[in-house]
């Protein structure tokens, strides 16, 4: 067999199987379906090109993602739909207290149970398609594809500092938009009714 | 006061750094003995256990909200066909 043949056997099997996780981080990335079956087209063919360089036995679902990524910055910026910069200002530890702060005020509000009483994925889907484009990353790359923050900052070439704070950042944006969207749906009341109800 | 467990000797720590932890902690990114002073004070303060209990759910609603994958058949016919443009299958 051909080396060359040989390569795109592994390349099929290994690259190619990442094809719909690739294709729902791009769909996240985009938020629009056309755009990111463009950008999943392009990963590929980037990826394809520069398989050489990949290391085996490396991670090549984190490689494809980091590629994904880069590519959608840059056709985004040549596009000008992103702005990349000044909103690295958030603190680590301020956006824990908030989130922390957060959680006693929906306690209060008799709001705290609703995320194990109903099915909140579709407000959560919502929730993190509103979020800007750099907080949207951290949190898919770390709370739905399951990166540590290591892998999250490689993916996205920042500083592992930085995904960090993007991170508790989008994380307390979440919970507020979740908790909003719990009040406008007027269930802490319903959950206040039904906790007397059973007393 | 120390507090031992199986492998560390365990510092008391206050709710404030047990809250400046709290994702740090539930992502598993602390050392063996800063997550073992989390899970000592957690297991004794009813408040911050409150708080992680929350943390910890809205995590699991987070990682549970994946959007499906779609059918990506006919997005990978089209990849294939791409890469074939390059080169590929075609050594």
């Amino acid at each position: 067999m051909s080396f060359s043949k040989e390569r795109d056997m592994i390349f099929d099997r290994e690259a190619l199987d990442c094809l719909p996780a690739v294709a729902r981080f791009a769909r996240s990335l985009t938020r629009n379906a056309a755009a990111a079956d463009d950008l999943v087209q392009e990963t590929f063919l980037l990826a394809y090109r520069g398989y050489d360089s990949f290391q085996q036995g490396a991670d090549v679902k984190r490689w494809l993602f980091s590629i994904c990524h880069h590519a959608w910055i840059r056709i985004a910026q040549r596009e000008q739909r992103m702005v990349l910069a000044a909103d690295d200002d958030c603190d680590a530890e301020l956006e824990t207290y908030a989130a922390v702060h957060g959680h006693a005020a929906a306690q209060r509000a008799g709001l705290d149970g609703f995320i194990t009483s109903i099915d909140v994925a579709p407000a959560i889907a919502a929730a993190i398609d509103m979020l800007p484009s750099v907080y949207r990353t951290a949190t898919l790359l770390v709370d739905v594809e399951g990166m540590s923050y290591d892998e999250a900052a490689n993916v996205a070439g920042v500083p592992v500092g930085t995904i960090r704070s993007r991170l508790f950042r989008a994380r307390r944006l979440l919970q507020e938009q979740l908790l909003e969207h719990a009040r406008d749906a007027g269930i802490g009341i319903a959950m206040n009714h039904t906790s007397q109800d059973k007393q | 006061m120390i507090i031992h467990d199986n492998q560390h000797l365990v510092q008391p720590i206050d709710c404030r750094t047990a809250v400046q932890r709290l994702w740090d902690y539930l992502d598993e990114e602390l050392d063996a003995e800063r997550y073992a002073e989390v899970t000592a004070h957690v297991e004794s303060c009813r408040a911050c256990a409150q708080h992680y209990d929350f943390a910890r759910a809205f995590l699991d609603a987070l990682s549970a909200a994946q959007p499906m994958a779609s059918e990506t058949g006919v997005l990978k016919s089209r990849v294939v066909a791409a890469l074939r443009a390059e080169g590929f299958g075609q050594g």
